[in-house]
């Protein structure tokens, strides 16, 4: 990103970057920089707190208005404070961990959990007015059929007309997390630990991802390997 | 982002990825920000809903008007480093459009940029050059003066 700031900056737009790790802005050293102390994912800090958005956004953009310098990277003072856990939000969907079930049962499992989502992913776009599903182009039921195919041991074709297998497979798993972390936010503002421990423990999709992710890269389709690197979050992949 | 509350293997890839190194150091002067046009330029691979995604390490970039409605808009980046739930509830997190037309309503800015910008921040930089000029002709063609660069 502060390359980019670099690439503008040379063709005579003036540009301010918003950082989120100090220490790769230090070493591109772009003309200006924020320094924001939050969670990588959200350069603005708290969803749905626009005074605090506002805050950083001027502060970024006063940086225009600064006298030439080597390499102006400021901090932003404050800490995000949607980071902390909402202790009232409770999970939409209690399924309990579903670690140890083999890749069959859990495909059953995901099945029906995700037509229980469904109600609290309708409320929960009716309540935001959006949707953040539609990377695969597929409804999360489809999204949902073709994992499961995968899952149980199947090679099913694209069901995307200029995706190949291995692509499809990646986008809807993208579409099958919104899904269900869309969900996730129907009844609360849980911090993206709650929901994240909900999801990566506590759901069968969640079970079934590391399931998937295991037996791809078992494999010997170099395209499958290469996606299933992305099926899971770096911090939740268990080391067997 | 405070590496301190990562796990240290991950706090220590992030802090020693590799970055281009410059020697020249740009800088653009402008008018008082109340008179500015400002665009966003994001590096979250962000689409809107129907234009092609990013689909890895793709180092060109898509264009977001600023008329786009935020159900319309997808993020497609690559890493599983970050969460996705701040700006699945709230766009402004990483696209904040909502907040600048405020800015420029209450005359904070001068106005918001007709078009905005999107590449997939995953890619090496280096292979972005090309495209970044593209995309400051066409800032520069809207009188755009302040680019906002929000990364993830």
């Amino acid at each position: 990103m502060s390359a980019l700031a670099h690439y503008l900056e040379e063709e005579g737009i003036a540009s301010v970057a918003i950082a989120l790790i100090r220490q790769q802005a230090e070493r591109t050293r772009p003309p200006r920089a924020l320094w924001v102390p939050f969670e990588l994912g959200r350069p603005l800090g708290p969803p749905g707190d626009a005074a605090f958005q506002r805050r950083v956004i001027l502060t970024a953009l006063g940086l225009l208005e600064a006298k030439p310098s080597a390499s102006l990277i400021v901090d932003f003072p404050d800490d995000d404070p949607r980071e902390m856990p909402d202790p009232d939000w409770r999970p939409p969907v209690n399924t309990g961990p579903r670690a140890g079930l083999e890749a069959g049962a859990l495909a059953e499992a995901m099945s029906a959990e995700l037509h229980e989502f469904a109600p609290h992913y309708a409320q929960s776009c009716t309540k935001r007015m959006r949707s953040t599903v539609g990377l695969s182009g597929l409804s999360p039921a489809v999204c949902g059929d073709y994992v499961v195919a995968w899952l149980r041991g199947e090679q099913p074709p694209s069901p995307v007309e200029d995706m190949s297998p291995a692509l499809a497979l990646r986008f809807a798993i993208d579409d099958l997390k919104a899904f269900a972390l869309e969900a996730g936010i129907a009844h609360g503002k849980p911090s993206s630990k709650q929901l994240g421990d909900w999801l990566w423990n506590d759901t069968a999709l969640g079970a079934a991802l590391h399931v998937l992710r295991r037996q791809c890269l078992a494999g010997d389709d170099e395209r499958l390997k290469t996606v299933a690197a992305f099926f899971v979050p770096a911090l939740r992949v268990v080391v067997d | 982002m405070r590496l301190e509350k990562l796990p240290t293997e991950m706090a220590k890839r992030l802090s020693d990825l590799e970055c281009p190194v410059f020697e020249t150091m740009p800088w653009v002067e402008g008018p008082p920000l109340r008179e500015r046009r400002v665009a966003i330029v994001s590096s979250a691979g962000l689409v809107v809903r129907g234009d092609r995604v990013f689909r890895g390490r793709d180092p060109d970039y898509r264009g977001i008007s600023g008329s786009t409605q935020a159900n319309d808009l997808l993020c497609s980046h690559i890493s599983i480093n970050f969460d996705r739930n701040a700006f699945q509830e709230d766009w402004n997190v990483v696209f904040p459009l909502d907040r600048l037309n405020e800015l420029a309503a209450e005359g904070n800015i001068g106005s918001v940029a007709d078009t905005h910008y999107s590449f997939m921040g995953a890619t090496d930089p280096v292979q972005m050059v090309e495209g970044a000029r593209e995309v400051a002709r066409k800032l520069e063609a809207d009188n755009v003066d302040a680019v906002l660069l929000t990364s993830v």
